[in-house]
């Protein structure tokens, strides 16, 4: 909009309706006080400075409100001042004192004291001045009502109040005042160093200050001085006893709306009397004439016995007449009974409060539903009426839990706990922390709360409906008054006309003039009333008129002050008004000044609001900061020899402020995170609100920019305490929560079965909601709640993940399967808590953790290939049998392995608590021993295709450096050494003893040999172990493949083949199948929807998925291929044979080598000694065959091992005798065993290697050679098949 | 205390001229607390709308240091 376009009002103002169309979403809910960054509130109240506009008035009225002006700046005032007190904060303790008179900087020392302390000290004077000026004001106000012609006259309601505030401003400066030595001991600092500068020099300066000291140093100056002036006043205690009265009756008929108005109400009851009773004059003889009620006194102190001052100071005002002069205790059963008071019990009130809230905020939302669904100009006089109602009950409410909360506080204030009470209490607990922290029990802690929550929640909705129930608010006031004034004040005005009743004529007609609103702008002068006839027949139409807008502060108290007059039951004159008056008309005007007492308030909505719900008073603790202040002290920590020095150390370690366990708001806050109730979670926030509330105290009514500065660091530090908490709480409940639906179903029944401990899942809890918050207000900064606790939960995922991979990294191979179990259930809870914080990809996170994003391998793969090399190759012992490799822990061929220790974490970066990861470690160690399918499955799942590629990569080094270098060496020096150069086949009639016989002889060197059983035997299965891993990943990782591929079958349209009844068509039935599931097809959804690089790219991943099994691609293959081509030495395959043909007895080739170590560890064992099986288990006969494989001489072993001749020639004779200590059945055995496991290792291998060959095409190649025939059988054309030679 | 009537009738309607003038200041007041109410609630969704577009950026950029990790194996790219 251009600056010089005028905008009309009625544009303006229909813009700013429009404002209201705007949709303006939120999308957190709302569970924090009242949240708003600009705060609006217009203040009507002017003090009677426009009293002179209503002359129409009745002009003794007038002039009151003169002096209600007058007095309203001096109590305004004296609030200044006791904040003075309160806020105080010793100076005199941070000043330097000159330690002797011969100091040198002595002077300086004291001048800059006079400077510094100069300005505060003229406070005190201004406070000495002004409690001689208000009291003599107020002995002055009192001596002119004690007048006896003035006694008879009415004195207003307002008026009375008037003097009651200036009795609890007494009574509350006096008490700070005593209360507050820091005052006095600054004063006597300043006052030592005046007087040594003489800077007071002249009399009048000397006395001030003189007179000041005396002031400060004399307990009670106020109170006393009031007395003493009020005593030389005759009659004055009755007018003080219509002050007591009128605060009894306000009081009981709940006149007050907040809290803060109550307890003066109470203050001023028990001063007053004090100030009351006296020589002259004995309450308890006025209480005889009816003057005084103190039964009913007696019933409200008993009530509420701690009046709230500010802060952590309060007021028992029942001590002011225990110690008055005719104290009588009989009089007063209830106070001075021993019996706790209502008000140091918050469980009492609850269960009405939580009725009354209910109510309330049913009614509240009903109304609110209606109003936004509904739309009017404005509602009936009746619907006003009931919204005004409303608002009103509402703040009510609000004051009264307000009051709950504040007067409970200051009650346990003044009543200490201590370690009898309170066994959680400590000795040597400090005074505030035993009023505070060990002051309330768990149970009172959450009433607290939620007394709280109640009160800031109520006030969001009130705050909300502001405008509706101040539209509402007005036009009910103004209705009701005008109404009142135009049409019900016509009857009493027109018979006191007709009486010729002057002054109740004048009286009405002013309170008419001052306030009508006419519709014609004067007052209709024809109307019969006003000449006191009768209306005529017809009647007297009269249209009152509807406005949205209420009377002025002083309009109201003139008409209520006038009206008052005429009901009073005193006057100046002999007879009072009300006799002129009939009864009926009465009641109207009683019952009018009865409901518009409210309206001042209800016209100040949101001043009102926002005093019904302050709760700041909670935080400050100027007197136990006093009070505490230089009794604690810390000893110098630092370790030398203490001297002169640490003393001044010690002084300046002074507490300045408590620490936060002994602030009620965290106090409350802490309890909700401790106890982590689900029922209050939600309110967390609303005692942190408590903060807001001291802030804001601070600033506009304290205005201190230390208390501020104070409550801004105690902030920052609770809050980055609850932020820490919270997100710990949150992410190890979703862990438990993972980690609970991730455990094994049946282990939880039979554990509960068994009777072992198990929780059953988390309890469930509100963090959700706390999880949305986006902006949460706090010191006018808005936090994004959700954004802290992401980043503090994703850095607890990546640390959960890397413990999760440290704890691997400290174990062995086995620890493999936990592992994935571990990042399963990380997983899990990544996932759970995806769902309202942004956390990283848990793909990322993951290789983050496993160092797998700069660099191509991973922890977990670096350390799988880490335990395969040190730990598994040398130590494991393969059985087919059962599948499974175990630790063999006799004998060990290489060093013991030493790895990290694992690191140490709390549960919930584990499995979320202690019992799961009891649960989860028992069900783990199941795994733990041996290395089976499992642990192969999970190693391919966390390897990946690249870390095993790696992994055999790496193995096969080993494997060439094995078969190169010490397997080499020892083939080497077996066959020059050891082996027999000729080794025959003996011929059946030697029999199996002696064949035995024969080939121990021959292969003595071998038996003899001390390196064979063990050294070579373990190069032998660490080389087998290699090849039988190879052999078990790839089966594993065939079987993840299926999956895989099973898993995507439905994407790529393989569809299991439907069943089919009889008569139904396969094809069919498969159409229809393939169209049901038409949307799930990738490949042509692409096509249709993406671009054609896209649909390239699907195509492309298409078929790669759907060969990825189809072309026999074989790891093992290749690993034995590269195996074959580590084997390029001669030495195993000996020099061609010299018959061109093959070696039959020659023992060049290293299958011979192999015979005699298998005859080697076919030598059955003694029972203590350990057999091959055990030692070195399957993996050695891999080894072996392997290598007769790779070097093409399966056949020769076959036919011409010995142990096979032995068995052979066995079978045959089924001899058995001990021969050279071998038990020769025995030893047949073991070969017939080994004999097994070789041609099965023979057929698994020859399937990988000759998966590409056709048998039929491979028999091309080979040149058969016609058996020899035996010289003696050459006659004989027999063939025997070589197939058959074998037994 | 009776008033001579040209007097009264001059207040009154002084009177009734204050309760129009008041009138018009409440219906200001009122448009300036429903602006302040406008201003309040806008705040509140503007944050709520900020938080979420500040969330979505910040998953993008943790995105791109991860990618750019990936893709420069150690080398800072600048």
């Amino acid at each position: 909009m251009a600056g010089t376009d005028r905008v009309s009002m009625n544009d303006a103002l229909s813009n700013v309706e429009v404002l209201d169309e705007l949709p303006l979403p939120d999308e957190q809910p709302c569970i924090e006080a009242q949240p708003c960054s600009v705060v609006y509130q217009a203040n009507f109240d002017t003090n009677f400075e426009d009293r002179n506009g209503f002359v129409t008035g009745i002009a003794k009225y007038i002039e009151e409100a003169t002096v209600h002006a007058n007095l309203n700046e001096l109590l305004d005032e004296g609030q200044e001042h006791a904040v003075m007190l309160y806020t105080w904060r010793c100076c005199s303790r941070a000043i330097p004192q000159p330690k002797s008179n011969e100091q040198p900087n002595r002077v300086e020392i004291y001048e800059k004291t006079v400077e510094v302390l100069a300005p505060e000290v003229n406070k005190l004077l201004n406070f000495m001045y002004f409690q001689r000026k208000a009291i003599d004001r107020f002995s002055q106000e009192v001596k002119r009502l004690c007048h006896t012609e003035k006694r008879k006259d009415f004195v207003s309601e307002a008026y009375l109040l008037t003097l009651g505030k200036f009795i609890n401003m007494f009574a509350v400066l006096d008490e700070l005042k005593n209360m507050k030595s820091s005052v006095k001991n600054d004063y006597s600092t300043y006052r030592r160093a005046a007087q040594f500068l003489k800077v007071m020099s002249d009399s009048q300066t000397l006395q001030e200050s003189q007179n000041l000291s005396m002031f400060l140093a004399t307990q009670n100056k106020i109170r006393d001085t009031v007395k003493e002036n009020l005593e030389k006043v005759p009659g004055y205690e009755e007018l003080l006893a219509d002050v007591v009265n009128i605060c009894v009756h306000m009081f009981e008929s709940k006149m007050y709306l907040t809290p803060s108005e109550k307890h003066m109400l109470v203050k001023v009851m028990g001063f007053g009397l004090f100030l009351m009773d006296s020589d002259l004059c004995n309450i308890n003889k006025l209480d005889q004439k009816k003057k005084l009620r103190l039964d009913k006194i007696d019933r409200i102190f008993k009530n509420l016995e701690v009046v709230p001052l500010f802060g952590d100071m309060q007021i028992a005002p029942f001590n002011y007449i225990k110690r008055s002069k005719h104290f009588d205790a009989s009089k007063w059963p209830l106070s001075s009974s021993q019996t706790s008071s209502p008000q140091a019990d918050l469980m009492v009130h609850l269960p009405q409060i939580r009725e009354d809230h209910v109510k309330y905020i049913s009614e509240l939302a009903r109304y609110s539903n209606e109003v936004t669904t509904t739309y009017k100009e404005c509602g009936s006089d009746m619907e006003n009426k009931e919204t005004a109602d409303l608002a009103l009950r509402g703040l009510q409410l609000l004051s009264e839990w307000t009051s709950v909360v504040t007067e409970l506080y200051s009650w346990k204030l003044l009543h200490p706990t201590d370690h009898h009470q309170n066994k959680e209490c400590p000795k040597e607990a400090e005074e505030y922390e035993r009023a505070t922290r060990y002051n309330y029990t768990d149970e009172e802690k959450f009433a607290l709360i939620e007394v709280i929550a109640m009160i800031k929640g109520l006030q969001v909705l009130m705050a909300r409906m502001e405008t509706v129930f101040t539209d509402a608010i007005r036009r009910n006031i103004y209705a009701e008054l005008q109404d009142f004034v135009q049409i019900i004040l016509r009857e009493p005005l027109r018979k006191a006309i007709k009486n010729k009743k002057d002054l109740i004529r004048s009286i009405i007609m002013s309170v008419r003039e001052t306030c009508a609103d006419w519709p014609r702008g004067v007052d209709p002068n024809q109307d019969p009333a006003l000449k006191g006839k009768k209306d005529p027949e017809s009647g007297f139409n009269l249209k009152v008129p509807r406005r949205n807008v209420g009377p002025s502060s002083t309009q109201l108290y003139m008409v209520r002050t006038m009206l008052e007059c005429l009901i009073s039951e005193k006057s100046g004159g002999k007879k009072t008004l009300r006799k002129d008056i009939d009864g009926t008309y009465l009641v109207q005007i009683d019952q009018f000044h009865k409901t518009s007492f409210f309206w001042n308030y209800l016209l100040s909505f949101s001043e009102y609001l926002q005093k019904c719900c302050d709760l700041s008073q909670l935080w400050y603790r100027e007197f136990y900061l006093e009070m505490t202040m230089g009794r604690r002290i810390n000893k110098c920590t630092v370790r030398h020899h203490h001297n002169e020095e640490c003393n001044d150390l010690i002084t300046m370690e002074k507490r300045i402020q408590f620490p936060i366990d002994m602030s009620m708001p965290w106090i409350l806050t802490d309890h909700i995170l401790k106890t982590k109730e689900p029922s209050m979670m939600e309110y967390v926030l609303y005692p942190l609100d408590l903060y807001n509330d001291s802030a804001l105290y601070a600033l506009t009514i304290f205005r201190k920019q230390f208390l501020y500065d104070e409550v801004e660091a105690e902030v920052n530090l609770c809050f980055d305490q609850f932020v820490y908490k919270l997100s710990e709480q949150i992410f190890g409940y979703y862990k438990q929560l993972a980690a609970s639906i991730f455990l094994d179903k049946r282990f939880r029944v039979e554990c509960s079965a068994v009777g072992a401990y198990l929780l059953p899942y988390p309890r469930a809890n509100r963090y959700e909601t706390l999880l949305k918050q986006r902006h949460v207000q706090l010191l006018g900064r808005s936090i994004d709640l959700n954004k802290l606790i992401t980043q503090r939960i994703n850095a607890d995922m990546q640390k959960s993940l890397d413990l999760a991979i440290s704890k691997f990294e400290a174990g062995d191979i086995t620890g493999v399967v936990e592992l994935d179990g571990l990042l399963q259930v990380n997983r899990l809870c990544h996932k759970l808590l995806s769902k309202w914080l942004a956390l990283d990809d848990f793909d990322s996170m993951y290789r983050e953790a496993n160092h797998n994003v700069l660099a191509p391998y991973g922890r977990i793969t670096l350390h799988v290939f880490w335990e395969l090399n040190y730990d598994f190759l040398p130590n494991y012992v393969y059985n087919a049998a059962t599948n499974r490799f175990t630790k063999y822990r006799g004998i060990l061929f290489s060093q013991a392995v030493s790895r990290d220790r694992p690191p140490q974490m709390s549960h919930h970066y584990l499995w979320g608590t202690k019992q799961l990861n009891m649960a989860y470690t028992t069900q783990y160690s199941q795994y733990s021993g041996f290395v089976g399918p499992q642990h192969f499955h999970t190693m391919c799942k966390l390897l990946g295709y690249q870390g095993i590629a790696v992994v055999m990569e790496e193995l096969l080094k080993i494997v060439k450096s094995l078969i190169q270098g010490s397997l080499l060496q020892f083939t080497k020096t077996l066959m020059e050494e050891a082996m027999p150069k000729i080794c025959k086949l003996p011929r059946y009639d030697y029999g199996s003893p002696g064949v035995l016989e024969y080939y121990h002889a021959q292969l003595n060197d071998i038996v003899q040999y001390p390196d064979a059983r063990t050294e070579l035997f373990h190069n032998f299965r660490e080389f087998g172990n290699i090849i039988l891993f190879c052999l078990l990943m790839e089966q594993a990782l065939s079987q993840e493949e299926v999956c895989d591929l099973l898993q995507a079958a439905p994407f790529q349209n393989i569809l299991p083949r439907p069943f089919c009844k009889e008569g139904e068509k396969l094809e069919a039935k498969q159409k229809r199948l393939e169209a049901k599931y038409q949307a799930l097809q990738i490949v042509p959804n692409i096509e249709k929807l993406g671009t054609a690089k896209q649909a390239v790219i699907s195509r492309e991943g298409d078929l790669l998925t759907r060969e990825r099994l189809c072309c026999g691609l074989s790891i093992f293959e290749v690993v034995l291929n590269r195996l074959r081509s580590f084997l390029d030495d001669p030495v195993w395959v000996g020099p061609p044979p010299a018959n061109g043909v093959m070696n039959i007895d020659e023992c060049t080739e290293f299958h011979r080598l192999w015979s005699a170590l298998q005859f080697v560890y076919c030598i059955p064992v003694s029972e203590n000694e350990l057999t091959v099986e055990e030692m070195f288990g399957e993996g050695l006969h891999w080894a072996g065959c392997t290598m007769i494989v790779l070097l093409g001489q399966q056949r020769r072993f076959e036919a011409l091992d010995f142990c096979y001749h032995i068995l052979r020639v066995q079978r045959v004779d089924m001899k058995d005798q001990v021969i050279k200590r071998i038990d020769l059945k025995r030893m047949c055995d073991r070969i017939r065993r080994f004999q097994v496991l070789n041609s099965q290792i023979f057929a698994i291998l020859n399937k990988f290697l000759k998966s590409g060959e056709n048998d039929e095409l491979s028999v091309e190649h080979v040149r058969c050679f016609p058996p020899p025939i035996h010289p003696s059988l050459s006659s004989q054309q027999h063939y025997h098949a070589p197939d058959h030679v074998r037994p | 205390m009776a008033v001579p009537s040209g007097r009264g009738e001059n207040v009154q309607k002084q009177i009734q001229q204050d309760w129009v003038n008041r009138e018009y200041i409440e219906i200001i007041t009122i448009s300036i607390k429903k602006i302040t109410d406008f201003l309040n609630s806008f705040d509140l969704s503007c944050r709520s709308k900020l938080a979420s577009l500040n969330e979505k950026l910040t998953i993008l950029e943790r995105k791109i240091d991860y990618l750019e990790a990936c893709v420069t194996k150690g080398e800072t790219l600048t």
